[in-house]
């Protein structure tokens, strides 16, 4: 149960972040049109390179483990893929960057590697869905789109382990499986619980929640036999499609944008409510368990009947002095104490798995959010606050 | 018409086998040439050839992502129960590719259209769901 790694990357917000294979180098976007790679240092990161090459802000980035590939998606409706080559001039390994012809005509919103390595998709405002794969022939990224039946901007995607299904949250509303089935890459793959026999563009699944509201962030269970989503309505769903069954946990604060798979049976959700919050069950049934951020939770509120999230946004010191003021007529006495009593001072905006443990699950994962910082979280140091008792023989 | 400048040569063994494939005597079934253009050589050359093969198979073995000419034989049911079997040339382009190879490919397609001496001509851009026997009775019989 080690405490987190907080990391102040910069003054502006982290738009996204993404480690390469063994973690000692960081790519994030900072809000604006080029990357920054930090290296690891013992216990900071330092700026080494910056990869300046799209015109609008970078949305997302995703760096390749095996291949050590950068991928990059940005506003400007491109996508690059950069690749460490041996610049011949300085003698030294440069990032090349190699654009990808996305054809869509909005935003590029979010891409992802596949497992293998050799397509990624990148999710748009176009209401598409580019899956862009290397044709060997030509020399150059080919890119294929999903469209029917999107609706609405792709708010995140994300691949199923056997590189072929793909699981998008989009702005109207639905968390859809898609069949990304590429002639030349892919092999035919074996029946999943999502189906078989799956050509390019098959919908597997449409699913939405009960009160509506933007799919922020989908993702497949380890396995990829589950899949859960977060949606603007405050609620986190996880569906079983042999079932088939859907659980949709109500949350009591502000909506999560990001989520990624610990284990089979357990994930970290985090979003406007600055800290990263573990879900964990099973076919049987799904609930909260607790938060990873565990600054003063316990002490101070717990007489309140500590839920999950009574640290985050709507009990901050600032929420309080207005509420003290408008019901118990406290005006304000100059503490001005604006900060969070969370680790994150604003909106976690991406959450990723940074280390895998010996059994195999995820072991701590990455937070980065508006506020600028990087802090990586040990998954097992869950306090849940006032449902302690309940849940001490639980494994997490 | 003449065309003053050639940007992709044909080599005269090419020409002998679009010759040899479009006096062929058919008995049935659809038959193609596929054709392509060598970008780094400038030069046409075939690829390979179909015989009765059946029009979903032919765009299944056509690339997703690359132009190419085909020269089809096509054996047309006419409504009143002859079957002829009329050339069509398949302008094979889909958008995916890449932009130097269609740029080459759409200028030398008059020229290629004028070797095989082919009036009809279907222009396939979306990739596979383009090419159906619909679409080329649709053409053919109009």
């Amino acid at each position: 149960m080690s405490a987190p790694e907080i990391f102040s990357i910069a003054q502006t917000p982290v738009t996204c972040h993404a480690f390469n294979a063994d973690r000692s180098q960081l790519a994030v976007s900072l809000n604006d049109n080029d990357v920054q790679i930090y290296a690891r240092q013992g216990n900071q990161w330092k700026a080494t390179e910056t990869l300046a090459e799209h015109d609008k802000v970078i949305t997302s980035i995703d760096w390749a483990p095996n291949s050590n590939r950068i991928v990059t998606a940005s506003q400007d409706r491109n996508a690059y893929v950069w690749q460490q080559t041996l610049d011949p001039v300085t003698g030294q390994m440069a990032w090349k960057p190699t654009l990808v012809l996305l054809r869509i005509n909005r935003a590029a919103t979010f891409v992802r590697w596949s497992p293998n390595e050799d397509k990624f998709a990148v999710a748009s405002g176009a209401r598409a869905i580019a899956i862009c794969s290397f044709d060997p022939e030509n020399n150059w990224w080919v890119a294929r789109q999903l469209k029917k039946p999107i609706r609405s901007t792709v708010l995140s995607v994300d691949w199923h382990p056997n590189n072929v299904l793909l699981a998008a949250g989009s702005a109207d509303m639905k968390a859809r499986v898609f069949s990304a089935y590429i002639k030349d890459v892919d092999k035919r793959p074996s029946p999943t619980v999502w189906g078989e026999k799956l050509p390019f563009n098959t919908i597997c699944g449409e699913y939405t929640s009960p009160a509506g509201g933007w799919v922020h962030a989908v993702g497949f269970s380890p396995s990829g036999d589950v899949l859960a989503y977060a949606s603007h309505d405050s609620s986190v769903s996880i569906v079983y499609p042999g079932g088939p069954t859907i659980y949709n946990i109500r949350i009591n604060s502000l909506p999560y944008v990001t989520l990624t798979w610990t284990s089979e049976d357990a994930l970290v959700a985090a979003g406007h409510d600055c800290q990263p919050v573990v879900f964990s069950g099973s076919e049987a049934g799904w609930a909260a368990v607790g938060t990873l951020d565990d600054t003063t939770s316990g002490g101070a509120k717990a007489g309140a009947g500590a839920r999950a999230g009574s640290v985050g946004r709507l009990n901050s010191a600032a929420f309080n002095t207005f509420r003290n003021a408008d019901t118990r007529g406290q005006g304000q006495d100059g503490s001005g104490d604006t900060e969070l009593l969370t680790v994150h001072q604003n909106t976690i905006t991406s959450v990723r798995p940074f280390e895998v443990g010996a059994d195999g699950n995820v072991a701590r994962v990455s937070t980065t959010g508006v506020d600028g910082k990087l802090v990586i979280w040990d998954v097992g140091a869950v306090s849940a606050g006032g449902l302690a008792g309940r849940l001490g023989g639980m494994r997490i | 018409m003449v065309n003053q400048s050639h940007t992709v040569d044909i080599p005269q063994p090419l020409k002998d086998a679009l010759r040899k494939f479009r006096f062929a005597r058919r008995n049935q079934g659809s038959a193609a040439i596929v054709v392509k253009i060598d970008k780094s050589k400038l030069v046409m050359e075939e690829v390979e050839q179909f015989d009765n093969i059946s029009i979903d198979d032919l765009a299944e073995e056509l690339p997703e992502n690359s132009p190419r000419y085909v020269v089809l034989s096509y054996e047309l049911k006419h409504s009143d129960g002859r079957i002829s079997f009329p050339l069509v040339l398949l302008n094979w382009a889909p958008s995916s590719s890449e932009i130097k190879m269609m740029t080459l490919h759409a200028s030398a397609f008059l020229d290629f259209q004028n070797l095989v001496e082919v009036s009809k001509v279907i222009e396939i851009r979306d990739g596979a769901e383009g090419l159906t026997k619909e679409v080329i009775d649709a053409k053919l019989l109009a």
